[in-house]
């Protein structure tokens, strides 16, 4: 078991999209989609570095993050100036962490009220939830036989969560990396 | 008087050393395992406490971790409970709520005054507003528990939340095997005790020993579940977190409290309940005295004496309240070491010695009928006075799970009738006493519980309840005297009830409401119970007449720390935070977010430099952080329709590239919030809220929408953008350089939106206002916040650029005469007394508020918002101080500052329609009492034409 750690997640680029057409125009663009809200999708189990993540957050309402090389979101952005009828571009800044390692559970019982050592990964869940008084999303991850777990929240909130939660990590013996976003 | 005895087997002390520590300055000494009430009691200190009102000396009563006579202050913490407080080396404890010492306490005297403070004292002393101020001085002074120690360092605890399938609370016999029978179902298993340590309190030892090696039981030791709220979540209070424990089904094995015997002087040092003396006994080793009566109605006070007779302490009588006891070995075996035994016999009066404690018990025959005969009373010396009368349901607990009880006549205690889905109850509380009908219903009640949780299924065998009666059914004495207790925390007596009955109060809720019986530290553990019996007889009803109230959480007192947690503050910071800082913003909080007040600059105070930031804006240029306003997108085909409807302007007919100021009121026509409405596209509009108001607007908006189902999609881009506003003279001129978006008047005139780049980086531009000068409103993702405002400070720098903060923006706002909605709004504002229907399209088909707004309008204003002046520059009055008018309050100040622009002091102010009237004079009233003058004036004060944020020229 790799030891505890919270890393603020390198900057990649992000998109939302809403709109009772943004699935339909996802998928004629060749995007996996999750069949239903509250899953995700990714191309590979082993997050390589220029692949698409799609969670499913409604009906109607996708977020996407590239890998670190990924250039999906770039050919997407500029087929949406095109600003085809119901879709709409979500401008998404978000600050993104990782938390995983040994104690990960012991972290997250202290900071969310939800059982995520009792989840299953099968059904690729997506989590939105609150986390110490902020609005997150959270996907949980089996990388290397390991839970991890990564997680996204408006970027208003990313310095008081990543120092506030990196504080419970040191606490439980883990480390923080990348305090100043 | 209590004493150490030589360790008992299985005892809870480690006695290979010796922990010191102080009580009320004198030194003692305990053991390892100790906790501060069984030192205590093993240094056979006289007194522990003083009582809450009379201020009596006490001791232990429970030993339990319910009563108050066992709150210490310890090393400054205050209310430390000493009945589970572990003892450690140098600890400094001392009594509460004395004056001078628990010896010598001042308050004492009151004890001779009692008959001047009845039942219901403080409604009726509070009743004279004359006096009201008179009484409250005193009784903060006289009331109240431990000291707390505002000095005292901050102890963050961190909270958790738990996840059970099964949580059993309770780990007597019944709950262990709860506990066993639900792991053995499949399920997990959180195990609940208050005790310092789960030994199965009478369960068999394999149990225990199972209970621990089980790795599907999780156990919480020194726990109290003190709360339970929906859904089977529910508090658990340990000593240094809160878990907050969901479950999937909860088993209450709580067991039973025992109840005192209400008798004369029943409240000395030395009177106790057997429990408690009893597991003083087995765990510490500590005798409750040397010559011991037991007041007696169960068998339990039976058990107790075989458990004291072995340990060699003398039991000089057992008063049974019965005429006699029920045939057991136990009574035989008390019988067959001598014991006197006394049926038919109650206590009269406890006697105390000149210490103050227990001396003797004054006793009395019971005739046939149960009467107490008080000529034929007789003296029993003795130095400890043990009650075993019998018990109640712990079932608050229960009852706040939603469960209800009846109360069983044949058991003399309420047994759960009702039990909501997922809620089991097991052993004593059900009425079950012996240990193996205790086992086996806990076996059943475990096995349901996890069957409810989705595990194994379900037993079906029902436990039968006890068939001897574990209870007295009115365990209380009169006595001409009085000074027979009900309850201890509260100082109340028999004759407090029976006067709170007789004045009206004689059900169980308004009783407890208007005597606070039940309404101290122990919440009723030891009272409630006896109060309904007495209220019961009062009234010739039945206790199943009365029924039980319902504590609130948290059911057993928890330290604030606990719930205090780690106190976690959401703070939000704008992008630009890190900038802020260096520039050396003094922070400030506005809403969630932090904000800077003012940037401090060396050599310069907060005034000059607050002056400073405005003379920039007014004469060069200046730069917020405005990032904090709510920020939403609105797309769709109905996106215009919805804005019509919720914001009191028009917004349809708003051509593409404008914006216009959007007003929101609530269905009564009170102004909610206020913003820039900017139309970027047919079907797309980009708006601000206020910074408080935007999780609020966001949220109300999609109500509307989802309602109307209207077709537009609403999103909240606050965070995800930064905004600033860059204004003063020269705004145009700098953003000029770093922008390709044509700033001039006739391609970007007042009002306009316009999209571009500013230093490379894509931006939405408003054209707005707010401080009174040219400026513009940027707004970019917020990931190039940063390099956008440095681009803008960078290039403004050369020309006495200043960075503004949030005291800088209000002076110049109030220069303007613009209110800030909730500042210079209050809850009922409408826009006619605000001066804002100029903002609302009253001509629209509907808009949220119209309806409300034409009744206020055709009622008048209740108060109109004004501009003040101040012919004197100091004093200044605050932020809502009061106007008079004749002696009467007819307003408030709503804003106030000094204007260097316009060389005097200005401001809103809420006021009387009638008093509204420019020119008027007015006077304040301000800190010291002394009336200020003021006149109403016209606002705008600065710029009143507006011309130059209109066109950029001087006015």
């Amino acid at each position: 078991m790799s030891a505890l750690a919270l890393k603020l997640h390198e900057r990649r680029d992000r998109l939302g999209l809403k709109g009772q057409r943004a699935g339909e125009w996802l998928a004629a663009r060749g995007i996996v989609l999750p069949a239903t809200p509250n899953t995700w999708t990714h191309p590979e189990e082993t997050f390589g570095a220029d692949a698409l993540l799609v969670a499913r957050l409604g009906q109607f309402e996708f977020f996407l993050e590239d890998g670190m090389a990924g250039t999906s979101l770039k050919r997407l952005s500029a087929a949406l100036d095109e600003q085809p009828p119901g879709v709409y571009p979500v401008l998404r800044e978000d600050w993104a962490f990782q938390l995983g390692g040994e104690r990960v559970h012991e972290v997250l019982a202290q900071v969310c009220n939800v059982n995520f050592a009792a989840l299953s990964l099968d059904s690729h869940p997506l989590i939105m939830t609150l986390m110490i008084g902020v609005a997150i999303l959270v996907v949980p991850q089996s990388v290397a036989a390991e839970r991890h777990y990564r997680i996204w929240c408006d970027p208003t909130f990313g310095p008081y969560l990543g120092e506030s939660l990196g504080a419970v990590v040191i606490e439980c013996g883990g480390s923080y990396t990348g305090v100043s976003g | 008087m209590m004493h150490r005895l030589d360790a008992p087997a299985g005892e809870w002390l480690d006695r290979s050393g010796t922990l010191r520590f102080t009580f009320e300055g004198r030194e003692y000494q305990g053991y390892s395992g100790d906790t501060i009430s069984s030192a205590l009691a093993a240094a056979g200190v006289p007194y522990l406490a003083r009582s809450f009102k009379y201020h009596r000396p006490r001791n232990i009563l429970s030993f339990a971790n319910h009563d108050s006579n066992t709150l210490f202050q310890v090393d400054g913490v205050p209310n430390v409970r000493g009945d589970v407080t572990l003892l450690r080396d140098g600890m400094r404890v001392s009594a509460i709520n004395t004056f001078g010492g628990l010896t010598h306490d001042k308050a004492r005297v009151l004890d001779r005054f009692a008959r001047l403070l009845p039942v219901g004292f403080y409604y009726k002393a509070f009743h004279s507003k004359r006096l009201f101020p008179r009484w409250e001085r005193m009784f903060r002074a006289l009331t109240g528990l431990g000291e707390v120690t505002l000095g005292a360092a901050r102890e963050a605890t961190p909270k958790r939340y738990g996840f059970c399938d099964v949580l059993v609370i309770g780990a007597g016999p019944s709950g262990l095997s709860a506990a066993l029978a639900a792991a053995q179902s499949g399920a997990q298993v959180a195990l609940v005790d208050e005790a310092l340590r789960l030994a199965g309190n009478g369960a068999p030892q394999a149990l225990v020993r199972a209970a621990h090696d089980s790795t599907s039981i999780t156990l919480f030791p020194a726990t109290v579940a003190a709360g339970y709220y929906a859904d089977h979540w529910v508090a658990l209070a340990s000593p240094s977190r809160m878990t907050k424990m969901r479950a999937g089904a909860v088993v209450f094995a709580t067991g039973v409290i025992e109840q005192p015997a209400v008798f004369r002087n029943n409240d000395l040092p030395g009177v106790m309940l057997a429990s408690g003396a009893a597991q003083l006994l087995a765990r510490y080793g500590v005798a409750p005295g040397r010559r011991v009566v037991i007041v007696a109605a169960n068998l339990d006070a039976y058990v107790t004496c075989l458990e004291l007779s072995a340990r060699g302490v003398s039991v000089a009588a057992i008063v049974e309240l019965r005429s006699a006891p029920e045939r057991d070995p136990a009574v035989a075996a008390c019988v067959a070491l001598g014991t006197t035994l006394l049926p038919a016999h109650a206590p009269y009066e406890a006697i105390h010695g000149p210490d103050g404690t227990v001396a003797g018990l004054r006793i009395a025959p019971l005739n046939a009928a149960g009467h107490l005969d008080a000529t034929s009373t007789r003296r029993i010396d003795c130095d400890a006075i043990l009650m075993s009368v019998g018990w109640a349901a712990a079932a608050q607990l229960f009852l706040q799970a939603g469960g209800s009880t009846r109360f069983s006549e044949e058991l003399q205690q309420f047994v759960p009738q009702d039990l909501p889905p997922g809620i089991f109850a097991a052993g004593r509380m059900n009425g079950v006493y012996d240990v193996e009908s205790r086992l086996a219903d806990g076996r059943r009640a475990g096995a349901q519980a996890a069957a409810h949780a989705g595990f194994g299924v379900p037993g079906s065998a029902i436990v039968a309840p006890s068939v001897r009666c574990p209870s007295h059914p009115f365990p209380i004495i009169d006595h001409p005297q009085a000074k027979n207790f009900v309850d201890f925390d509260e100082d109340l007596q028999v004759k407090d009830l029976e006067n709170a009955a007789q004045e009206g109060f004689d059900s169980s809720e308004l009783l407890k409401r208007y005597s606070t019986v039940g309404m101290g530290p122990s919440q009723g553990k030891h009272s409630n119970m006896n109060a309904l019996r007495i209220l019961a007889r009062l009234r010739g009803v039945g206790v199943e007449q009365l029924g039980l109230t319902t504590a609130r959480p948290m059911y057993h007192p928890v330290p604030l720390k606990l719930l205090a947690g780690r106190s976690f503050y959401p703070e939000r910071r704008t992008p630009i935070d890190a900038q802020h800082g260096s520039l050396g913003a003094v922070w400030m909080p506005a809403g969630n977010w932090r904000r800077p007040e003012y940037y401090a600059v060396s050599g310069e105070s907060r005034a000059q430099s607050i002056d400073a930031e405005v003379h920039a804006v007014r004469s060069s240029v200046g730069l917020i952080d405005v990032g904090t306003l709510g920020k939403i997108e609105i797309y769709g085909p109905d996106a215009a329709e919805l804005l019509d409807r919720v914001y009191a302007g028009r917004y349809s007919d708003l051509k593409v590239g404008m914006t216009r100021y959007g007003l929101m009121m609530d269905e009564s026509g009170v102004i909610i919030d206020d913003g820039v409405i900017a139309r970027l596209s047919e079907q797309l509009f980009y708006f601000t809220t206020t910074t408080g108001g935007s999780a609020t607007v966001f949220r109300e908006l999609q109500r509307w929408n989802a309602l109307w189902g209207l077709d537009c999609t609403l999103v909240n881009v606050t965070g995800h953008r930064a905004a600033f506003n860059f204004a003063g003279p020269l705004s145009r001129e700098i953003l000029g350089a770093l922008t390709d978006i044509d700033l001039r008047d006739e391609a970007f005139p007042y009002l306009a939106v316009r999209a571009g780049n500013v230093a490379g980086v894509a931006a939405r531009l408003m054209r707005v206002g707010f401080v009174g000068e040219l400026g513009y409103e940027i707004h970019v993702a917020a990931g190039r916040g940063p390099d956008v405002w440095q681009a803008l400070f960078t290039a403004g720098a050369p020309r006495a650029l200043r960075p503004f903060g949030v005291e800088a923006q209000r002076v110049l706002r109030l220069e303007k005469g613009h209110f800030i909605v909730g500042q210079d709004t209050d809850g009922l504002t409408d826009p006619h007394e605000a001066n804002a229907m100029w903002a609302v399209a009253m001509k629209k088909p509907f808009f949220v508020g119209q309806r409300s707004l034409r009744i206020l309008q055709a009622r008048g204003p209740r108060q109109k918002l004004v501009g003040i002046e101040f012919a004197a520059t100091t004093p200044l009055p605050k932020e809502c101080h009061l106007i008079i008018d004749k002696g009467a309050i007819a307003g408030r100040v709503t804003s106030v500052t000094h204007s260097r622009a316009l060389n005097k002091s200005i401001g809103l102010a809420m006021l009387s329609p009638d008093l509204a009237q420019v020119g008027r004079d007015i006077q304040i009233r301000i800190d010291n009492g002394d009336l200020l003058a003021a006149r109403v004036a016209p606002a705008p004060f600065y710029d009143p034409k507006n011309l130059r944020q209109k066109v950029g020229s001087s006015a």
